[in-house]
């Protein structure tokens, strides 16, 4: 991979109020030269009022962004020179794709053998060119996207800022597009700031992610790593499905720490360097259901449950379990349907396991 | 009876009463105009022949033609700042422009010719406050002229431009806009590039109603001509009510709607005409 | 967003000041009508209501007033029964005949008025309707049509046809479904269509030049005489009255719509 083209973004203590709601919350994050980062959060989260303000389209209440140290927060839109794609693409409806696509070089005053060879490339990145001359409107969703891409592009800009870009396409079609977007970025090696709400789109696509919840960053990392140690009860719940277990620290253990959830002792592992929490202390597990195994016979694990199956479903790749156990409450949990030990069957009593670090202890997310 | 799907006998018996007038007192007193202008005074197209031997004939047309672009071009300026003005005032705003817009619309049109003469005429207060002022040291000509029925004219199709070409830009997504501008063009060139051309459907629109409306208008410019310029239907009316040239008066009546329906059936080309006259209501 | 888009200040200038070309004008006949000269002026001394005195308490003006509200109560009632009822069959039967006549109802609006007038001066002078109340009445109602077929058709396309369906599938004859489904879910647009066709009525001077002269003689076509005889300052409270009398209307239809809204 070449050396990234891109610049680097700051957001200082970015704040955004409309009238008494806060709609952005003291957000300060880093985005890298070239890296591919993704605002996720549900709606009403601030994720889209802070991609605006990066394009200039809000004016922040307070704070400050800075492209490459330098604060363009008083810049109108049109001198920031960010590439952006938005809901809908907001293609022109009366221009073809090439005018389109033409458009940001037009305004730049671009001379003309210029313009058309840039319009080339860029369609030739997205691979329309034999489609430069059809109108929107002619286009399939999935064309038309990769048209806004070229139009946000063309014009080599510093940022490219990403709404929702594949909300408006079907499930089937959003997977291709996924993969050719992370092409893409690859390919022009550019600083790309995508919003979402959804959650697999931003652990496939993403360099790294920022979640946001009611205008506040709750916590910024790469995929793995958000997946794997998320830092609070809301991380956990929106990245994926998980189950919780509440319970009192009963003390320390080898790595770790002992926690007494409803009469069960649970083996906690942590990572190193990471210290365990105070005897006697509430404490928060999230535990992921694909972690947790169906043991047979004389298996055993580092934590084992019994209990019942309450209800299963089958989802080609694998089953869906809800056991009801003794001490723990219900258990969700979901197995590879081909090494699958028993046939689940509902009100079977069955034996869970899991391993010491397998179940990450969250914070309560303050309210 | 019918099912639910073919609707019955009795619904076409609910469309009877309006057909019935419009065909006996609406259609066929226009049907009898345009008959009258081949048989009377005697059978035949002498009174067309007026269209290209009579100088009076192609003068009144001239000047209704002049008159009605000059008319149609300045409302559907002001209209279009108008209802650009509205599409992008918040939601408050809006209501007052509208307001401003839909109350003269139906003020009755003899009011607004006699506002205009009270403030335009040699002694009305536009002429006496500017001689006051000592601006002026003669009464300006104001009205009973082109002038003075331009004014009224424009005054009266404002609002009948403002309608469609603001049903025609509420129809554009504003995220266009924001695109543009996220993509570097300045205030003026989103204008320019984006908004202007997805808004002509509603600025044609609105051209053609402004222009088949003036083409027949009768009351502004009968009082704010004051009689010396005329156009095609006071001229009618003075071939029927004082000349009695029944077939001259008939002949121009028809021409008068030939020219309109052409108009609408040259547009609806163009444009969906129910885009001009879904407005009406 | 709200960096987004605005106007710039020339297109703010030009908007501001058509706002004020359209409603100046018609401010202006209320200070002329509280004139206290005897011609068109602004007030010299003081306010004076002597020209509204003068029109209430004369019998032509009286006259013709009450004879223009019962010709636009009249042929109001004319239009509204044909219209409604023909917007409601061409809703329910929708097929290309349907259109064909809707857009025969809307040929009021697109021929001038003067090529009507002059074939209804004809027309009517042989039926003996001519300078009668009843020929008024139907000229108006006529044209009055088109107004209450656009409203009606409006309110009716909001209007689910199965409800149509489920009534007359439980029963109930043609005119139960009207009366007792149809025509009360759209009341409004009626009573719209009937506000706008009785501003027609009570504002129509073109036809009335023709096919009235002496013994109907309506406030439009006393206006018209007063224009263009003597301009004097009971014609500006005549104009008063008349603009107060319109926007009572209009305010009647707007409180009729925002309680429809309500609902």
């Amino acid at each position: 991979m070449s050396e990234p083209k891109g610049h680097a973004l700051a957001l200082l203590s970015l704040t955004k109020k409309y009238g008494d709601f806060v709609a952005v919350a003291d957000v300060t994050l880093d985005v890298g030269r070239g890296e591919f980062l993704t605002l996720l959060g549900p709606s009403g989260s601030g994720k889209t009022t802070i991609l605006m303000a990066v394009a200039g389209f809000v004016a922040p209440t307070a704070g400050a962004i800075l492209l490459d140290g330098r604060d363009i927060t008083p810049l109108p839109p049109e001198k920031r020179d960010f590439g952006m794609v938005f809901q809908g693409y907001a293609l022109f409806p009366h221009m073809t794709v090439a005018e389109n696509v033409a458009f940001p070089l037009r305004v730049r005053r671009l001379p003309r053998a210029e313009r058309d060879a840039r319009v080339r490339a860029a369609l030739d990145l997205v691979q329309l060119e034999a489609f430069a001359d059809r109108l929107p409107r002619q286009l399939s969703g999935g064309q038309q996207q990769r048209v806004a891409l070229a139009r946000a592009l063309v014009f080599d800009p510093a940022l490219l800022l990403l709404d929702e870009p594949l909300s408006a396409l079907d499930k089937k079609l959003r997977a291709e597009l996924q993969e050719e977007l992370k092409a893409l970025h690859r390919r022009v090696g550019r600083t790309f700031v995508n919003v979402t709400h959804d959650q697999e789109e931003a652990l496939s696509l993403s360099d790294r992610i920022a979640i946001l919840n009611h205008g506040r960053l709750v916590q910024a990392g790469a995929p793995g790593a958000l997946y794997e140690r998320p830092r609070t009860r809301f991380v956990a719940d929106f990245l994926g499905k998980s189950n919780f277990l509440e319970g009192t620290v009963w003390g320390p253990a080898p790595g770790g720490f002992a926690l007494d959830v409803g009469g069960a002792r649970l083996a906690v592992r942590l990572p190193d360097g990471e210290s365990p929490p105070a005897e006697g202390a509430r404490s928060l597990l999230s535990l992921r259901p694909e972690k947790v195994a169906l043991l047979s016979g004389e298996e055993s694990a580092e934590n084992i449950a019994e209990g019942r199956i309450l209800a299963f479903a089958y989802h080609g790749t694998g089953f869906a379990l809800r056991v009801e156990t003794a001490h723990l409450g219900e258990i969700r949990a979901i197995l590879p349907a081909w090494k699958a030990p028993i046939a689940p069957a509902e009100g079977l009593a069955v034996r869970l396991g899991w391993a010491a670090d397998a179940a990450v202890p969250v914070q309560e997310d303050a309210a | 009876m019918s099912g639910a799907g073919r609707p019955g006998a009795g619904w076409w018996l609910l469309l009877l009463p309006a057909l019935v007038l419009v065909v006996v007192f609406y259609v066929a007193p226009i049907a009898q105009v345009l008959t009258i202008s081949v048989t009377e005074p005697e059978p035949g197209l002498g009174n067309y022949e007026r269209l290209f031997t009579s100088p009076a004939v192609q003068r009144v047309i001239l000047t209704t033609l002049r008159i009605c672009i000059i008319t149609t071009a300045i409302a559907l300026l002001l209209g279009y700042a108008i209802a650009y003005a509205i599409t992008l005032a918040s939601p408050r705003a809006r209501g007052w422009w509208i307001l401003a817009v839909l109350v003269p619309l139906w003020i009755s049109v003899l009011v607004r010719a006699f506002a205009w003469v009270t403030l335009l005429r040699r002694q009305g207060l536009v002429n006496n406050t500017l001689l006051e002022l000592g601006v002026i040291a003669e009464p300006l000509p104001l009205v009973w002229n082109e002038f003075g029925i331009i004014v009224g004219m424009v005054h009266y199709m404002v609002p009948f431009a403002v309608l469609p070409m603001l049903a025609s830009m509420r129809e554009i997504d504003p995220r266009l806009l924001a695109a543009a501008r996220g993509l570097g063009a300045s205030r003026g060139e989103v204008f320019r590039r984006v908004f202007l051309p997805l808004s002509m459907p509603g600025v044609i629109a609105a051209g053609v109603l402004v222009f088949i409306f003036s083409l027949g208008f009768y009351i502004t410019p009968a009082i704010l001509g004051g009689g010396k310029t005329l156009m095609v239907a006071e001229w009618i009316g003075l071939q029927i009510l004082d000349l009695v040239r029944w077939g001259l008066g008939t002949m121009m009546a028809t021409m008068l709607v030939v020219a309109i329906l052409l108009t609408l059936a040259v547009f609806s080309r163009i444009v969906d005409l129910r885009r001009i006259f879904g407005a009406g209501g | 967003m709200d960096g987004a888009y605005r106007s710039g200040p020339a297109g703010r200038f030009l908007a501001w000041s058509t706002a004020l070309y359209l409603v100046l004008p018609i401010l202006i006949v209320l200070p002329v009508a509280l004139t206290d000269q005897r011609f068109l002026s602004l007030p010299y001394e003081r306010i004076s209501l002597q020209h509204f005195r003068t029109v209430l308490t004369s019998p032509e003006w009286l006259g013709s007033i009450w004879q223009s509200f019962t010709i636009a109560l009249a042929s109001t009632a004319l239009s509204v029964v044909a219209g409604t009822l023909c917007a409601i069959g061409c809703w329910r039967i929708s097929r290309r005949a349907t259109e064909m006549v809707r857009v025969l109802m809307l040929l009021p609006l697109i021929i001038p008025s003067i090529v009507y007038a002059i074939g209804l001066y004809r027309y009517f002078g042989a039926l003996d309707l001519l300078d009668r109340f009843l020929g008024v009445v139907i000229a108006h109602g006529v044209t009055g049509i088109p107004y209450v077929v656009i409203t009606v058709s409006t309110a009716l396309a909001a209007f689910d046809p199965r409800l149509e369906q489920a009534a007359r599938g439980m029963g109930a004859s043609l005119s139960q479904t009207l009366r007792w489904v149809i025509l009360p879910r759209i009341a409004p647009g009626i009573f719209s269509g009937a506000i706008f066709a009785f501003i027609h009525s009570w504002d129509e001077l073109v036809m009335v030049l023709f096919i009235a002269s002496r013994d109907v003689f309506t406030l439009p076509r006393r206006i018209w005489d007063g224009i263009n005889e003597n301009l004097d300052p009971a014609m500006a409270a005549v104009a008063v009255l008349l603009i107060l009398f319109t926007l009572l209307l209009l305010m009647a239809d707007l409180a009729l719509r925002r309680r429809s809204q309500g609902r």
